[in-house]
C-alpha cells in the first residue's frame, strides 16, 4: 500500500517506436537561434552548426532518430527559475531544438556557441546536452557535446571529468570548416560498439 | 507558475524497461554495451524549456474529426494529469501523442502494412497542460497491429506519449495501454518492465459510462514525471 506522502513512482519509459510523426517536425525545430519559424534570430553569440551522423551496432545508419538539444545562451544562462541569473538570459533564445536523422543517419542543428557557468558542482565548460530517442531505444540516451575552443574549461568540467581520460575526446566536437558562413562542428554518435568506439552516455 | 522540481533521484530500475527485448532487433543494435556514466546534476540538467509553445504549437486536441468528417472507430476521450513525484500537477508540460488508426495502421509512410488508411484520421496531437497539470484528447481507439518479423508478436492498442516538462530530467516518453485487452499480458514492451505495479500503472482506466453524456468512451490516465521539491507540498 502507498503511504501518505510517499513519493509517486515515475511512469515507465517506452520507445518512440518506428512511427514518431514526421509531421511533428517543423522547419525551425533544429534552429535554436530562433524562438519560432517566423522569429528573428538572436543577436547574442556566435552562430555555429552542429552536425553529425548517428550509427548503430555494426556501423549502419540509425535512421529516424530524434535528437533533442538543450543548452545555455551565449552568456551561460537559462531562462528558467533554477538559474539565479534567469532575468539576464537572452530573451530571443530558447535553448531547445529538435532534429531527426535522415536515411544516412545524419542530423544538424543551427545554434549559438553556449557560454559556461558556475554552479554548486563547479565550473561547467560550454556544452550542449543531447537526448536521443529512436525505435528500440527504450529510455532516452543522453550525452553532452563540448567544444575544442575551451580546452582548459573542458579539463575542469565536472561532467566530462567523470569519464576515463581516454574517452573524454569522444565528447568534444570536431571543427569541420564553414557551413552557411558559420563555423561547423561535427559530433558523431555510435550507439553501440566496442568499448573504445561507443559514444559515452550518462545515466539520465 | 509554481516552482519547478529541484530534486531528481535515479530511476528505480525495476520500474523501467530493460533491454534487449526479444524479437525487437533495434533494442540490440541501438542500446549501448557500456553502463551509462553517473554524472553530477548541474544547472543544465535541472533546467529545461518553459516556452515550447512558440516552437511546437500545442492545440491539436481533437484527432477524431478531420475537416468536419469523423474518423472511423470507437470515439474516445483520453485525459488525466501529469504529476511529479510529490503528486503535484505539472503545469505547462507539452504533451505530444500519436497512435494508429482503428485498423492498427499509422498515417506514416514507414508503416507499409496492408491495412486500410482512414482518410479522416491522422493520429497526432499536441497540447499543453493547464495549471493543474491536466491534459486531454478526443480521438478514436487505436487498433492492435502485428510487429513484422517477430514470431507474431502483436502490439496491443496503445497511444504513444511524449512529455516535455519543466526540467531536462523530467523528460518522459511512454505508451498508454487500454484496460482489459488480452494482448496486454503478452506485449513485450510492457513486459520489459519487471515491476507488475509499474506495468499496471501504464494501463489507463475506463471512466464509468454513466458519467459521460456524449457518444464517446472515456479513459483516464495520469503520468508521473521525475522530480521532487526540496520544500514539501503544504497539503
Ligand atoms: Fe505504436
Amino acid at each position: 500500500m502507498t503511504l501518505p506522502n510517499a513519493p509517486l513512482v515515475p511512469t515507465g519509459w517506452q520507445t518512440i517506436g518506428p512511427f514518431f510523426p514526421r509531421t511533428f517536425f517543423q522547419e525551425a525545430d533544429n534552429d535554436l537561434t530562433r524562438l519560432a519559424l517566423d522569429a528573428a534570430p538572436t543577436t547574442r553569440g556566435e552562430t555555429v552548426i552542429l552536425f553529425g551522423q548517428v550509427l548503430q551496432e555494426g556501423g549502419g545508419a540509425c535512421v529516424n532518430a530524434v535528437l533533442e538539444a538543450w543548452q545555455a545562451d551565449a552568456g551561460g544562462r537559462f531562462r528558467h527559475p533554477a538559474d539565479p541569473e534567469a532575468s539576464l538570459a537572452d530573451p530571443a533564445f530558447m535553448g531547445w531544438g529538435r532534429a531527426w536523422t535522415d536515411a544516412e543517419g545524419r542530423y544538424a542543428f543551427r545554434t549559438i556557441l553556449p557560454g559556461g557557468y558556475r554552479d554548486a558542482t563547479g565550473t561547467r565548460a560550454p556544452h550542449i546536452n543531447l537526448g536521443l530517442l529512436a525505435s528500440g531505444v527504450m529510455r532516452r540516451l543522453v550525452t553532452t557535446v563540448f567544444f575544442p575552443d575551451f580546452a582548459a574549461a573542458n579539463g575542469a568540467d565536472p561532467v566530462l571529468g567523470v569519464l576515463p581520460a581516454a574517452l573524454r575526446p569522444k565528447l568534444v566536437a570536431v571543427p569541420e570548416g564553414q557551413r552557411d558562413n558559420c563555423r561547423a562542428f561535427r559530433f558523431d554518435l555510435l550507439l553501440r560498439g566496442e568499448a573504445d568506439e561507443e559514444t559515452p552516455f550518462f545515466l539520465d | 507558475m509554481s516552482s519547478p522540481p529541484d530534486r531528481f533521484g535515479p530511476y528505480d530500475e525495476h520500474t523501467q524497461p530493460q533491454v534487449p527485448i526479444e524479437h525487437y532487433a533495434n533494442t540490440v543494435l541501438r542500446n549501448p554495451r557500456r553502463a551509462p556514466f553517473v554524472r553530477p546534476v548541474t544547472r543544465s540538467e535541472l533546467t529545461g524549456p518553459l516556452d515550447l509553445a512558440s516552437k511546437l504549437h500545442p492545440g491539436d486536441i481533437n484527432l477524431a474529426v478531420l475537416d468536419g468528417k469523423p474518423a472511423q472507430g470507437q470515439l474516445i476521450h483520453v485525459g488525466g494529469r501529469i504529476l511529479d513525484e510529490d503528486g503535484r500537477g505539472v503545469a505547462n508540460t507539452l504533451v505530444e501523442m500519436w497512435q494508429a488508426n482503428a485498423a492498427g495502421r499509422y498515417f506514416n509512410p514507414l508503416d507499409q502494412r496492408d491495412a486500410p488508411l482512414d482518410p479522416n484520421f491522422i493520429g497526432n496531437g499536441r497540447c499543453m497542460t493547464d495549471e493543474h497539470g491536466r491534459y486531454g484528447f478526443f480521438t478514436i481507439k487505436p487498433g492492435a497491429y502485428p510487429v513484422p518479423n517477430s514470431n507474431r508478436w502483436w502490439r496491443p492498442p496503445h497511444i504513444h506519449f511524449s512529455l516535455l516538462g519543466p526540467a531536462s530530467l523530467s523528460r518522459l516518453v511512454t505508451q498508454m495501454y487500454f484496460p482489459g485487452d488480452p494482448l496486454n499480458a503478452h506485449d513485450l514492451l510492457l513486459l520489459s518492465i519487471a515491476d507488475r505495479e509499474a506495468q499496471h500503472r501504464m494501463v489507463s482506466q475506463q471512466v464509468p459510462t454513466q458519467q459521460i453524456e456524449g457518444e464517446w468512451l472515456g479513459f483516464t490516465h495520469d503520468m508521473v514525471v521525475r522530480g521532487r521539491h526540496a520544500t514539501p507540498p503544504l497539503h
